[in-house]
């Protein structure tokens, strides 16, 4: 007997999220499923790289879909599921991460369950582990908000629409983070030739600001 | 000392070119501003390497993949019961909350509409007339015993108690007037 794809949602549905969530509403647990099978990795990997913790990461999948679970009402089919749930996973994300005064894990150790199945010569790999975590250091070290745009776009791989959707603020705003942050990352890494980034210029400067020039003249008191 | 820059404002648009996915039209405008302008040709040229190196270093992470099953969820979710989804299924439950609620106004009304009606009924009693019936009533002995004991010592000394029968057609003493009580007839 031939399986039916359609119906097993670890396979991958073909029906869009509209109709999926619209299935998932009237009682449909494969139509959930499937919608869970296809943003599972990608709200774990955001968890990741935000708390750096797997566990963690995991928890923030499990609550963010129970969330959409308890939510299937109030949906809107129409509008795209993916920044809602991305949107639910940052501040899920952000919750769990640890306080101020506790020392996190870096982002490349992350990185490191996968870094052990890389092929190449040894020295090849150490190389590009290490040219890897001088980039993620350097992503670390940027600011909260900075960082989130940076993740959303190059590990997670949405547009700055859906960042703007996500982080809940306009698309301005966005490349406006997005700019700053490579920015900084040019700059920290222009350090290292071995990436190929030069230094970035100087910026055209006008020279220092002239003390304004006091046109009244200051009453004295009456001796 | 301030140092306050005039960079240029295509310089963010030339920073995410890989980015913010120009159009042709856009990206040969922008390529044709930084052809005279040094600042966006620096960007444009080393915005590349940084997203190459960017993406570079998230490639291992973006290969991670998690095993978690849905089942997780519906655990973290909790039975759902059939009547959530089905909103005919609900009906019984939504006109047993109605009742509660219309029995829990109709309650409410009426200690507020009772508590009204006795405020508007005392008022008018203070200006009511003398009524004949109740001071007969009033004027009744007591059934109980001891409450008659106490209100024949309340009671002044009547003229009844004192006469006795006719005798012969005549009275055996000089009548006296009877003591008018409250109630008694004129």
């Amino acid at each position: 007997m031939k399986l039916d794809a359609r119906r097993d949602p670890a396979v991958g549905d073909s029906r869009t999220d509209h109709d999926l969530v619209y299935a998932a509403r009237d009682g449909d647990t494969i139509a959930f499923d499937a919608l869970f099978y296809r943003y599972r990795d990608g709200i774990f990997r955001l968890g990741l790289a935000i708390t750096k913790d797997p566990s963690a990461a995991e928890e923030i999948v499990v609550d963010t879909f129970a969330r959409a679970h308890r939510a299937l009402a109030r949906l809107e089919p129409d509008a795209s599921l993916r920044p809602w749930l991305y949107r639910v996973a940052v501040n899920l994300s952000y919750n769990r991460r640890p306080r101020k005064g506790l020392v996190l894990s870096s982002l490349d150790d992350a990185v490191d369950e996968a870094l052990a199945n890389e092929d190449g010569s040894p020295s090849h790999v150490a190389e590009r582990a290490e040219l890897r975590r001088l980039v993620l250091g350097a992503v670390d070290e940027l600011g909260p908000k900075h960082r989130l745009v940076v993740v959303l776009h190059y590990l997670n791989g949405l547009n700055l629409t859906e960042i703007a959707e996500v982080v809940d603020c306009p698309v301005g705003t966005v490349k406006s983070r997005l700019h700053y942050a490579l920015r900084r990352l040019r700059t920290h890494l222009a350090a290292h030739p071995e990436l190929g980034i030069e230094p970035s210029r100087p910026l055209i400067a006008t020279g220092p600001r002239a003390p304004k020039r006091v046109t009244a003249p200051v009453p004295l008191e009456a001796e | 000392m301030k140092l306050f820059s005039r960079g240029c404002e295509s310089r963010q648009a030339a920073y995410l070119v890989g980015a913010d996915r120009l159009g042709a039209r856009e990206r040969i405008a922008l390529e044709a501003h930084a052809a005279s302008c040094t600042e966006c040709a620096d960007a444009l040229r080393n915005s590349r390497p940084v997203e190459v190196a960017l993406r570079g270093a998230f490639a291992p992470l973006r290969e991670r993949r998690t095993m978690i099953a849905p089942g997780r969820v519906r655990l973290a979710v909790g039975p759902r019961s059939v009547a959530a989804t089905n909103p005919w299924l609900r009906a019984p439950r939504f006109f047993g909350r109605l009742a509660e609620v219309s029995v829990m106004v109709g309650v409410t009304l009426f200690a507020v509409g009772t508590s009204l009606d006795s405020m508007t009924r005392q008022a008018p009693s203070t200006t009511t007339t003398h009524s004949v019936v109740r001071d007969y009533f009033r004027a009744q002995p007591p059934p109980g015993e001891i409450d008659y004991v106490r209100w024949l010592s309340l009671l002044k000394v009547d003229a009844s108690s004192t006469a006795s029968d006719p005798v012969g057609g005549g009275f055996d003493y000089d009548p006296v007037e009877f003591a008018k009580g409250p109630g008694a007839p004129r």
